[in-house]
């Protein structure tokens, strides 16, 4: 094998309409096709042919509607099992959160996934910060940030041996003798923690990829600490390069010192391009959305990131850095995306509309405008620079800002070497250079025959 | 049109036969193999049939020895049914999730997704999980108590049905020019509290082309049966002979009365294991090359738990022993092992005979005969009000069902009791049942029938 350049990684994060918040309102959306299986399969089966690593679709179990958007936020994992039949390649990566499954249930939904898709599933690891959604599991607020990685390390754990609680081998099926299943290769898991208790064995054998990916999201102090230990690919937002390249060394730093290879956690930043032909007409896209936003809708979510009532501020209004006040910086802070939106305010000092409007994209995620060569540059300075080994693609609009991307920004890509013209594996593992994990368990059946 | 029947496909791996895997002709990692179901959907679509059907349990259903006895069940049932809903267009699509190990959020969530994505043709089989390992993965020291496991049931699927509701029927209005996707006055919050459960809503998914998944309800236990005649749309049952389906059936239907509820808005399917040939001789010669197939071993040990007698002291050519446990006693599948019990004294059999006669279908009525023979026993228990339809489960897989489709159900459609094509898209109208409104729109039309009188 000759040695491949380090190559990108890129997934298509998947959102009805698009990203941006006003995207339905567009008159190019096909906001009457959101509720629609074939619309996710068509987007699917174009960030496929583009040869692109994954979909990606975010998660809470909590309706976060305000009427202003579509809110229909179907239940990730099924949705990704339509997807997987109407595709063979593309990873199919899903929000899960561990503060309110049941690891034995969350085990079998993703070890399904990987089945069905011939080993392309990814479980993006969350803990889920929403009142709303706690309101639908029995609680009354949101447990603490050391609550809830408390209990996601421990469900990680538990996750992770239920996979491999059955040996890869422990399918004899021999017939002859009437064994299907051999019971010395399938164990126990035994796990008596703080938060969960969880005898095992799985109900079903190991899965293409072992294990599917684990990925996460979520750069609060806590959130990194967990991603070093666990996640082999981290999703994360970061407005400036240099903000990312702080994070990009913490994360690989800790992941050492847990004793991991830092080049099996990738470090994927989103990234929303409003792609143009020349930067005017990028820039026209761009406003053009921000003027289809409701100012209403845009508060209401920025009230929910910062924790704070707006309601007393004019659009036009600065908006006062105090209000952000101890959001802390990229590698000290308890709430992560609070931090990026006051890091904004403290670097820019936008007003409400200005703050309201650089939010309307991407929730925090850089939004970018230019033509394809400037967000080739764009994305390659990142990577290159020590921010990014590959990039969680947002487009504004779908397909058409997706189409752009694939069909204007990709080429770029390839012709400068830093992306895959074609898959050279089939397992989403494959397409991120990560290793398939053998089971803990392995070879411990003869120990105790 | 006169009435017909109700046909659903409850599939299996390899089938339902615990030794169907080890059968020459058998490929024994279809368990794994989402074409191979996908497949097996399309032949029942292709047979004009209701709906397929998958059983579930979170756990392996049974000691760790266990898993020798044939293939688990690798993939779980809602996700399955996903990758079934693109591959078919009409059929129904089934799946058994538990409201023991579970939370109703997350329940409600995913099986609205599969009826969206499906375009309303999903069904939830409600069940509390007879396993009595199962709760071992969950935290308990061992399964919740059967009282227990109904008592929370019922407050499960009362909060389920509650986030269905939810959302009022043309509540996403689309208004792009005043920025109004969906009206937020027509998507209610649930503000549930009760004894086991405190669920705010809305649900983050809205109404589906039949308002909400069908309600499929299967444990015959008096509890069952209560659950049932109040929520269930359809019911799933174990009965061996026409009596006993003429007497389960009354009774169901007199308890859906006593409920409120319109009878014909639950259809009852006991289950059948049919094993067919060309000739009686044919169909026979099916059933005992699968009854040699069996490893005795293996029932043997579970059928000593259940009646809490050690295996070896258990005489496999003698009748069932007297002292067995008692059926107050039993935690797990009540209404089964009473089943069991009663059929192996009432036909005389031997151990080694119960044992043969249950690998089949773990209880349910297995029929070996030619397709007319099958078809007239069905037209007796639908004519003569022992089913509203069947549970068909194939000894094995794909054959059984080839053999279904194709040799039984057109005789039942030329006798005019089955449906030569779809009348309709989606679970409810091939069941026959009513599109559930929205609880705003129930409560308004109680509000009118209120003023009207």
């Amino acid at each position: 094998m000759t040695d491949q350049p380090r190559q990108l990684k890129l997934n298509a994060f998947l959102h009805d309409t698009g990203h941006h918040e006003a995207s339905w309102r567009h008159p190019d959306s096909s906001a009457d096709r959101v509720g629609d299986i074939s619309w996710y399969q068509e987007l699917a089966r174009k960030a496929e042919a583009a040869k692109l690593d994954a979909v990606f679709l975010a998660d809470g179990p909590a309706h976060y509607g305000t009427g202003y958007r579509p809110s229909t936020q179907f239940e990730p994992i099924t949705f990704l099992t339509a997807l997987a039949t109407a595709t063979e390649r593309i990873g199919l990566i899903a929000t899960a959160s561990t503060t309110f499954y049941e690891p034995y249930n969350l085990a079998r939904l993703f070890g399904s996934l990987d089945r069905i898709s011939g080993g392309r599933a990814g479980w993006n690891i969350v803990t889920t910060f929403s009142e709303d959604a706690a309101h639908n599991f029995g609680l009354t607020g949101v447990p603490s940030n050391e609550e809830r990685y408390g209990r996601a390390e421990e469900f990680v754990e538990v996750v992770t041996r239920l996979w491999d609680s059955w040996e890869d081998d422990a399918e004899v099926v021999d017939k002859a003798a009437g064994v299907f299943a051999d019971q010395a290769r399938i164990h126990r898991i035994d796990h008596v923690g703080r938060h969960l208790r969880v005898r095992g064995p799985f109900n079903a054998p190991r899965s293409p990829q072992g294990r599917p990916v684990y990925v996460q999201a979520g750069s609060s102090n806590e959130g990194r600490a967990f991603a070093a230990r666990n996640a082999e690919a981290i999703f994360t937002a970061h407005q400036t390069l240099g903000n990312a390249q702080a994070f990009y060394a913490d994360i690989k730093a800790q992941a050492r010192t847990f004793g991991r290879n830092p080049d099996h956690v990738l470090v994927l930043p989103g990234i929303s391009p409003f792609i143009g032909d020349t930067p005017a007409e990028a820039k026209a896209l761009y406003d053009e959305f921000n003027e289809l936003t409701v100012a209403a809708y845009g508060v209401s979510q920025l009230e929910k990131i910062a924790g704070v009532s707006l309601g007393h501020l004019e659009l036009d209004e600065a908006v006062p850095v105090s209000l952000f006040g101890g959001a802390g910086n990229v590698l000290d802070n308890n709430r992560s995306r609070k931090q990026v939106v006051a890091n904004i305010v403290e670097r820019d000092r936008p007003t409400l509309r200005q703050l309201l409007h650089r939010l309307a994209g991407g929730r925090g995620h850089n939004v970018v405008h230019g033509t394809p060569v400037q967000v080739a540059d764009t994305i390659q300075e990142w990577f290159e620079g020590g921010a990014a080994d590959g990039f969680n693609v947002m487009p504004p609009l779908y397909p058409q800002l997706l189409d752009a991307f694939t069909s204007k920004v990709v080429p770029i890509l390839q012709d400068r070497g830093l992306f895959r013209t074609d898959y050279t594996g089939t397992t989403l593992r494959e397409h991120y250079g990560l290793p398939r994990p053998g089971s803990l368990y392995a070879g411990t059946a003869a120990a105790t025959a | 049109m006169t009435k017909q029947l109700v046909l659903n496909a409850f599939l299996m791996s390899t089938g339902h036969h615990e030794a169907s895997w080890r059968l020459p002709e058998i490929d024994p990692f279809v368990e794994a193999d989402v074409e191979y179901f996908q497949d097996l959907a399309r032949l029942a679509e292709r047979g004009r049939l209701d709906s397929v059907f998958f059983a579930d349990g979170p756990g392996l259903w049974g000691p760790i020895e266990g898993v020798a006895r044939r293939p688990p069940q690798v993939l779980e049932p809602t996700l399955l049914l996903a990758a079934m809903a693109v591959a078919t267009e009409r059929i129904g699509l089934i799946a058994t999730a538990t409201t023991t190990f579970d939370e109703p959020f997350n329940t409600a969530r995913r099986f609205l997704t599969l009826d969206r994505i499906s375009h309303g043709r999903a069904g939830w089989n409600v069940v509390t999980t007879a396993d009595t390992s199962a709760g071992l993965n969950f935290g308990y020291a061992g399964n919740p108590t059967h009282a227990e496991r109904y008592a929370r049931a019922e407050e499960y699927l009362e909060v389920v049905l509650g986030l269905w509701g939810g959302w009022e029927e043309g509540a996403t209005v689309g208004d792009k020019a005043a920025g109004v996707h969906t009206d937020p006055a027509r998507v209610h919050a649930l503000d549930h509290t009760g004894a086991h459960f405190r669920v705010r809503g809305p649900l983050n998914v809205g109404r589906s082309e039949q308002g909400h998944p069908v309600v499929v309800q299967a444990g015959s236990s008096p509890a069952g049966i209560e659950l049932a005649a109040a929520y269930a749309e359809a019911v799933f049952t174990a009965q061996r002979t026409v009596e006993e389906g003429r007497d389960f059936y009354r009774r169901l239907k007199a308890a859906t009365v006593a409920a409120g509820r319109d009878p014909d808005h639950l259809k009852i399917l006991p289950g059948i294991v049919p094993i067919l040939g060309g000739t009686v001789a044919e169909a026979r010669a099916k059933e005992r090359q699968l009854e040699e197939l069996i490893i005795l071993d293996h029932p043997l040990r579970q059928l000593a738990a259940d009646i809490g007698i050690p295996a070896d002291r258990i005489d496999l050519d003698g009748p069932l022993p007297t002292n067995i446990r008692p059926v107050e006693e039993i935690e797990g599948n009540r209404s089964r092992y009473e089943l069991v019990v009663d059929f192996a004294r009432r036909e005389r059999l031997t151990v080694r005979q119960i044992l043969q006669k249950l690998g089949g279908g773990r209880g349910h009525r297995t029929f070996v005969g030619t397709p007319e023979q099958v078809a007239d026993d069905l037209e007796l228990w639908f004519t003569t009000d022992a089913a509203d339809g069947f549970n068909v489960m194939p000894a094995v897989l794909p054959s059984g069902l080839e053999e279904f489709v194709d040799g039984v159900v057109p005789l039942l459609q030329r006798r005019g009791l089955f449906r030569e094509e779809y009348a309709g898209d989606t679970l409810r109208d091939h069941y026959g049942l009513p599109v559930p409104p929205s609880l705003a729109a129930r409560a308004a039309a109680s509000d009118r029938a209120l003023v009207g009188a």
